[in-house]
C-alpha cells in the first residue's frame, strides 16, 4: 500500500475493464449512472457527518476564503442533489469514481481510491430493497472474478428496538442507541444506569429552574434556548428520580451485544437471550431471518455469514441493516464491499421527511488485488 | 553544538531564567535585551534562541531543534502521538495551565461530558447542523471528545480570545487553557466536572527526528548534567536516540 498511488497502463487497464463490467452490472439492473464533481463544498461533509468523516476529509479554502472539500464519500453529495432536485422515488443511482481520505495514523494507506457503489432510494419495501442491494453487491464481486469472500452482517436496529424495550426514560434510550457501535461504552453507560448521576441535583420544579437560570447573571445561552434548557433539566430531574435499570435486563442487554458467530447460530442465541428478559423483538428477528433466506436464494451459505451484534460501520449515518464483504488478497483478510441502510441521511439534508435508503460501495482496487490473489 | 530553545518572552521566559539560574547556568543574551540568541554561563557547548512558545513545539515536532522548553499542551496539540518524535524529558514546575472543555453557566442542566454528548446530540436532531466547538486545541480536542464518544460536533478554529465565541454566536462550546478559571468565569463559562483535557506545565523537550551527531550528544550531557546532576536525564534521551 502507498499514500499516493500511480496508476501504469497496466493498472489502468484493469480497473478501466473492471469497471465497465460492474458498471454494466448496474445498468442491467436499472441503475443510472451519475458522478458529483471531486471538489464539494465543504459544509455537506462537516455539518452532516460526524467528527469521524470530517477527521479524515481533505479540505482547503479558495482564494475567495470558500471552504472546499475533496469528496471524502459519493453518498452524501449524491444524496444531497436528489433531495434538492426533488427527484422522483424511488431512484437508482450509481457512481465509479476516486474518493479521498486522510489515514491519521497510518501514512501507507492510500490516501484517494476508487469506489463503485449504488443507492437504493425511496423503496418503502424494506426486505426486497435489502435483497437486490445485496445481491448487487455480491454478482459485482462476483462478475468482477472473486469467488471466495465472506459476509459480515449486522443490525443497528435490533439493538435500537431492543432499547426501546425497556422501561428507561427518553434519554438514556437515546444514549444508548446512540453508542450502540461502539464496544466497551454501553457497557459503562449501563454502569452509570445503576450509580445514578450529577443530575440528582438538580431542581426539578420550574420556578426553582428558572431561578436557577436568572442567578447565572449575564451568561450566554450559547445557541439553546432558554425553553430548552427548562426542559431538559426537568427531565432530567424526572428521570434521576425514576432511573433503575433491572439488573437481569442490564446484563441481558451486555451479553447481547457480545454476540457473534454463524448467523443462525447467532440468531438463536438472542431469541434465548431475549426469552429470559422477557423482551419480544419479533419484527426485528423476523428481518434478520429474511435476509438469511435472501441470501441463501442468492447461493450464499448461512455458514459464510457472520452475525456481530455490535457491528456498526464508522460512518456515521448508517441506521439499520449493515452488511461487509471480505475476501483475501497477497496479505491477508480485506474487505472488498460494505454498506447499508441509512434511513434519515436524506431528511438530515432536508427531505421532508425520511426516506428509506440503503446503498453499497465497492473497493474496486481491493477488489482487483483479491483476485490477483487466487 | 546542541541547539536549544526556549520562549522569547512573558512569563514562561521570566521563568526559564530562574530556573537556569538556579541551576547556576546563567542565560546571556548576546545582543541585548531584545536578541534572539543566547549562551548559557557554563554550558559552552549548547546554543540558546528565543523563539515564541508555538514555534518551539513546530520546531521540535520538525527537527529543527535538538531540544526546547515550552508548555506541554502545545506539544500535545502539535504531535498527538508523541512516540518516536519527541521525548519528554522533564515537567519543570512552572507554567502551570489546564486544557478544559467549558460551558455556559447558564446550562444548567449541563456538567459532564456525558451531558455534553446529549447536547450535541439533540442539537443536530433540532438545528440539523452540528454544534460548534471553538478552540486552538483542534488535535486535542478531537482525541478527547473521541474518548468521550462524542462524534455530533464541529471544530471552529479559533485564535485568540476563544472565551468570547460562546457570547459572539461564533460557537456553542470552548476548549481553552486556563490557569485559576477567573477568565471562563468572567465570561460566564463553567468548566465541565469531567472536561479536563490535560494538566499542562512547562516542560524540557527534546525532538527525535533532529540530527542528533555527535557534538549535539556531548551538548545534551553536559546540559542535562548541569541542569538536573541527580536524574539519568541523558540516559533516559541516549535510549530513545538509539
Amino acid at each position: 500500500m502507498v499514500a499516493f498511488p500511480y496508476y501504469d497502463a497496466d493498472a489502468l487497464n484493469a480497473l478501466n475493464a473492471q469497471a465497465s463490467v460492474i458498471l454494466d452490472l448496474f445498468a442491467a439492473r436499472g441503475y443510472v449512472r451519475e458522478e458529483p464533481s471531486v471538489l464539494q463544498p465543504a459544509d455537506i461533509f462537516l455539518d452532516r457527518s460526524g467528527e469521524e468523516i470530517r477527521r479524515r476529509t481533505f479540505t482547503l479554502t479558495d482564494l475567495s476564503g470558500r471552504d472546499i472539500a475533496l469528496r471524502p464519500d459519493l453518498t452524501i453529495p449524491i444524496c444531497q442533489r436528489v433531495v434538492e432536485s426533488r427527484r422522483k422515488l424511488p431512484a437508482r443511482i450509481c457512481y465509479n469514481g476516486l474518493v479521498f481520505r486522510h489515514q491519521p495514523g497510518e501514512p501507507n494507506r492510500p490516501t484517494q481510491f476508487f469506489q463503485a457503489g449504488v443507492e437504493l432510494l425511496g423503496v418503502e419495501d424494506r426486505t426486497a430493497a435489502e435483497k437486490e442491494v445485496l445481491s448487487l453487491a455480491i454478482a459485482a464481486i462476483q462478475a468482477a472474478g472473486v469467488e471466495d469472500f465472506s459476509l459480515r452482517i449486522g443490525d443497528l436496529a435490533l439493538f435500537g428496538a431492543l432499547v426501546d424495550a425497556l422501561a428507561l426514560p427518553k434519554q438514556w434510550r437515546w444514549r444508548l442507541k446512540r453508542h450502540f457501535w461502539r464496544p466497551g461504552y454501553v457497557e459503562s453507560l449501563l454502569y452509570w444506569l445503576g450509580h445514578g448521576d450529577s443530575s440528582a441535583k438538580l431542581p426539578g420544579t420550574r420556578t426553582e429552574i428558572e431561578a436557577l437560570i436568572d442567578t447565572q447573571g449575564d451568561a450566554p445561552l450559547a445557541g439553546r434556548t432558554r425553553e430548552e434548557i427548562i426542559a431538559r433539566t426537568q427531565e432530567r430531574a424526572a428521570e434521576a428520580a425514576s432511573l433503575k435499570l433491572d439488573v437481569r435486563v442490564a446484563d441481558a442487554i451486555a451479553r447481547l451485544l457480545d454476540i457473534s458467530g454463524p448467523a443462525r447460530d447467532a440468531l438463536a442465541r438472542i431469541r434465548s437471550l431475549l426469552k429470559t428478559a422477557n423482551i419480544t423483538l419479533d419484527d426485528e428477528l423476523a428481518a434478520m431471518e429474511r435476509r438469511l433466506d435472501a441470501l441463501h436464494e442468492l447461493g450464499i451459505d448461512s455458514s459464510q455469514v457472520q452475525f456481530t451484534a455490535h457491528f456498526g460501520r464508522n460512518m456515521e449515518y448508517y441506521t439499520g441493516f449493515v452488511f461487509e464483504l471480505w475476501a483475501r488478497d497477497r496479505e491477508g483478510p480485506v474487505q472488498v464491499a460494505g454498506g447499508g441502510r441509512y434511513d434519515t441521511l436524506l431528511e438530515t439534508l432536508g427531505a421532508k421527511g425520511p426516506v428509506p435508503a440503503i446503498g453499497c460501495a465497492i473497493r474496486t482496487e481491493r477488489v482487483l488485488a483479491a483476485k490477483g490473489a487466487r | 553544538m546542541l541547539t536549544l530553545a526556549i520562549p522569547s518572552k512573558g512569563r514562561l521566559k521570566d521563568n526559564c531564567n530562574a530556573w537556569f539560574n538556579a541551576a547556576g547556568a546563567t542565560l546571556e543574551q548576546t545582543s541585548g535585551g531584545r536578541g534572539y540568541r543566547a549562551t548559557l554561563g557554563g554550558v559552552p557547548e549548547v546554543e540558546v534562541m528565543l523563539l515564541s512558545a508555538s514555534e518551539i513545539a513546530s520546531s521540535l515536532l520538525a527537527g529543527d531543534i535538538h531540544m526546547g522548553i515550552t508548555g506541554e499542551d502545545l506539544l500535545r496539540e502539535e504531535a498527538p502521538e508523541l512516540a518516536g518524535r519527541m521525548h519528554l524529558l522533564k515537567p519543570l514546575g512552572f507554567g502551570f495551565a489546564d486544557v478544559v472543555v467549558a460551558v455556559s453557566q447558564a446550562w444548567v442542566d449541563v456538567s459532564t461530558m456525558s451531558d455534553l454528548d446529549d447536547i450535541c446530540a439533540a442539537f443536530v436532531h433540532t438545528r440539523r447542523r452540528r454544534l460548534r466547538v471553538a478552540t486552538k486545541y483542534a488535535q486535542l480536542t478531537r482525541r478527547f471528545f473521541a474518548e468521550a464518544r462524542i462524534s455530533d460536533y464541529r471544530i471552529v478554529p479559533s485564535s485568540g480570545a476563544t472565551e468570547g465565541a460562546p457570547a459572539a454566536g461564533t460557537a456553542e462550546v470552548i476548549v481553552d487553557i486556563t490557569t485559576t478559571g477567573a477568565t471562563l468565569r468572567d465570561n460566564g463559562l463553567k468548566i465541565l466536572e469531567d472536561g479536563v483535557i490535560l494538566k499542562s506545565q512547562a516542560q524540557l523537550a527534546a525532538s527525535l527526528t533532529a540530527d542528533w551527531d555527535d557534538d549535539a550528544r556531548i551538548g545534551a550531557r553536559a546540559l542535562l548534567s548541569k541542569l538536573d546532576p541527580a536524574s539519568p536525564l541523558y540516559a533516559g534521551l541516549a535510549a530513545q536516540l538509539r
